[in-house]
């Protein structure tokens, strides 16, 4: 049977290519190698003896990780390749040049960028449950990973399309991404900073993953963190699917 | 009926240096024959192509392909080409079929299996479909790439260089699945430096040089208009220079005229014509 959905080539091509990386064990060990180093690092060395709000430390620490690395993997794999099929391989003009709309080139390539954020934050939920016995996956926790996963795969795109080079691709990386993955609240609660510097921190949307990620239920400031969340994925999707539209060599 | 109506694109450089790429173009394309882009790296063929099938915008001017404007209604035109990109787009990790099932998904192809099936027989690569496209050779790739562009039966192929790099048993195989598409009722585009492959392939020609468009006409048209006969003469020193002339008799009598050289008359071709129009070589 055949989708007709305009949005599932585009899905199905990220999808086969995906599959066929998942296969070389490589892959694999490079999604979950950092992760892993920090939960090493931090929750079994420097987190052994350290508690937050009533909790031990790797409690706190794994679903932080979950959001960084389903951040990480949304981000990277859409802006990397999205700028590599664009520049190098030229197999995105296919798309630009297929009877669709921007919009669905962009749900086609959202979606591959969250399936692939989606399976990194698996591999770290089964060491978080693994290695913790107080780490639960609750409704909201899913919602709040899944919206993540849409706002950088979203952000991806963004980065893909308006990046000139390769090259270009990690520089973006190193001044939004990596800042955002340590001063988010991935390691450390955020709300004993200074008061100026909390200011920026909660410009970052991780920040608000990071926050409603670790609601066990739902109150007042999840359901605010919840909101920014999806203004951001908003206002993400819908840029990188007018940069998508107007796009010209 | 292709018409382009008095196209500007210009690119800028890093240093801001501009290059005008297309200058001012107008063209009308009919329906059903096989149009030839003639012209040297950086005339502004492949700019041309990707102005038409919606890759670029164009800074001035526009275009209609079947009536349709191609920047008010892009998915009417998109639904109507087929491309062949100068530069190879295919999937290299992906094999034959699954090159082919994606792309004829993305244009909503009926009975696709079927027809994929189809086009890897029209192309002989039925028995490598599922092999990984990085596998083929040069010629298989190209061949794959035609396949794929008329997948979904589009009214207008567009071919940006479709046999560069090619052998010539290869490249006789790709004219005979365009004559063939001709044959079938559509139109042609297809740019080239290929001599042998204008003359071959095209009813009508566009000369391009510089981004201008210097002539349009057949390629017979093209030959009378410049001169029928070549007389190449090859001086004391090695220097080829030529002379073309109305007719045979001319030309002969000018052989006949020369001394210590070695003297060839021959029948002009689309080189010779662009030479003499241009001033540039192809």
């Amino acid at each position: 049977m055949i989708v007709r959905l305009s949005f599932y080539p585009i899905f199905l091509r990220e999808m086969l290519l995906f599959k066929r990386k998942l296969l070389k064990l490589g892959y694999i060990f490079s999604a979950m190698v950092i992760p892993i180093i920090y939960l090493l690092a931090f929750g079994f060395g420097l987190g052994r003896d350290i508690s937050i709000h009533g909790s031990d430390y790797l409690t706190f620490l794994i679903p932080g990780l979950v959001a960084m690395s389903s951040m990480n993997n949304s981000y990277t794999w859409v802006a990397s390749t999205l700028n590599l099929n664009r520049i190098y391989f030229k197999t995105f003009q296919i798309y630009v040049q297929a009877p669709i709309k921007a919009s669905s080139i962009m749900i086609g390539e959202v979606l591959a960028g969250m399936s692939k954020g989606l399976f990194a934050s698996l591999l770290i939920i089964i060491v978080g449950y693994l290695s913790s016995t107080a780490f639960k996956i609750t409704p909201l926790f899913l919602a709040v990973l899944l919206i993540n996963c849409f706002l950088f795969s979203s952000l991806g795109v963004i980065a893909g399309m308006i990046t000139k080079s390769h090259e270009d691709t990690a520089t973006y990386s190193n001044f939004f991404i990596i800042p955002m993955a340590f001063f988010s609240g991935t390691f450390f609660p955020i709300d004993k900073l200074p008061f100026f510097v909390k200011v920026v921190i909660y410009l970052f949307p991780l920040t608000h993953t990071n926050i409603a990620i670790r609601k066990m239920h739902i109150d007042f400031e999840g359901v605010l963190s919840i909101i920014i969340l999806l203004v951001y994925a908003a206002a993400f999707f819908y840029y990188g699917s007018r940069l998508i539209q107007r796009y010209s060599e | 009926m292709i018409e382009i109506s008095s196209v500007t694109k210009t690119y800028y450089q890093a240093n801001n240096k501009k290059t005008i790429a297309v200058d001012n173009l107008s063209l009308k394309i009919p329906h059903g024959i096989i149009f030839g882009l003639l012209g040297p790296n950086g005339a502004g063929k492949t700019t041309i192509i990707k102005i038409l099938t919606t890759l670029s915008k164009p800074d001035k001017g526009f275009c209609t392909i079947d009536g349709f404007n191609l920047y008010t209604h892009p998915i009417e035109i998109k639904k109507r080409i087929g491309v062949v990109p100068q530069e190879n787009n295919l999937d290299r990790e992906l094999s034959a079929w699954e090159n082919l099932y994606i792309y004829g998904l993305l244009h909503k192809v009926g009975d696709l299996e079927k027809k994929v099936e189809e086009s890897l027989k029209m192309v002989d690569l039925w028995d490598r479909k599922d092999s990984v496209v990085s596998h083929f050779s040069g010629g298989m790739q190209r061949r794959l790439l035609l396949a794929r562009a008329m997948l979904p039966k589009p009214s207008i192929l567009f071919l940006d260089e479709p046999t560069i790099g090619l052998d010539p048993q290869i490249r006789r195989q790709m004219w005979d699945i365009i004559r063939k598409t001709k044959i079938q009722g559509r139109t042609v585009v297809i740019t080239t430096h290929y001599i042998e492959e204008a003359e071959a392939l095209c009813d009508l020609i566009g000369i391009l040089s510089k981004g201008r468009l210097v002539a349009v006409d057949t390629p017979d048209n093209l030959k009378s208009m410049v001169g029928r006969y070549v007389v190449d003469i090859i001086d004391e020193e090695g220097h080829l220079k030529q002379q073309i002339f109305k007719n045979r008799e001319e030309a002969h009598e000018f052989a006949s005229s020369l001394n210590n050289c070695s003297v060839t008359i021959r029948k002009s071709n689309l080189e010779d014509v662009f030479i003499k129009i241009t001033g540039e070589k192809i």
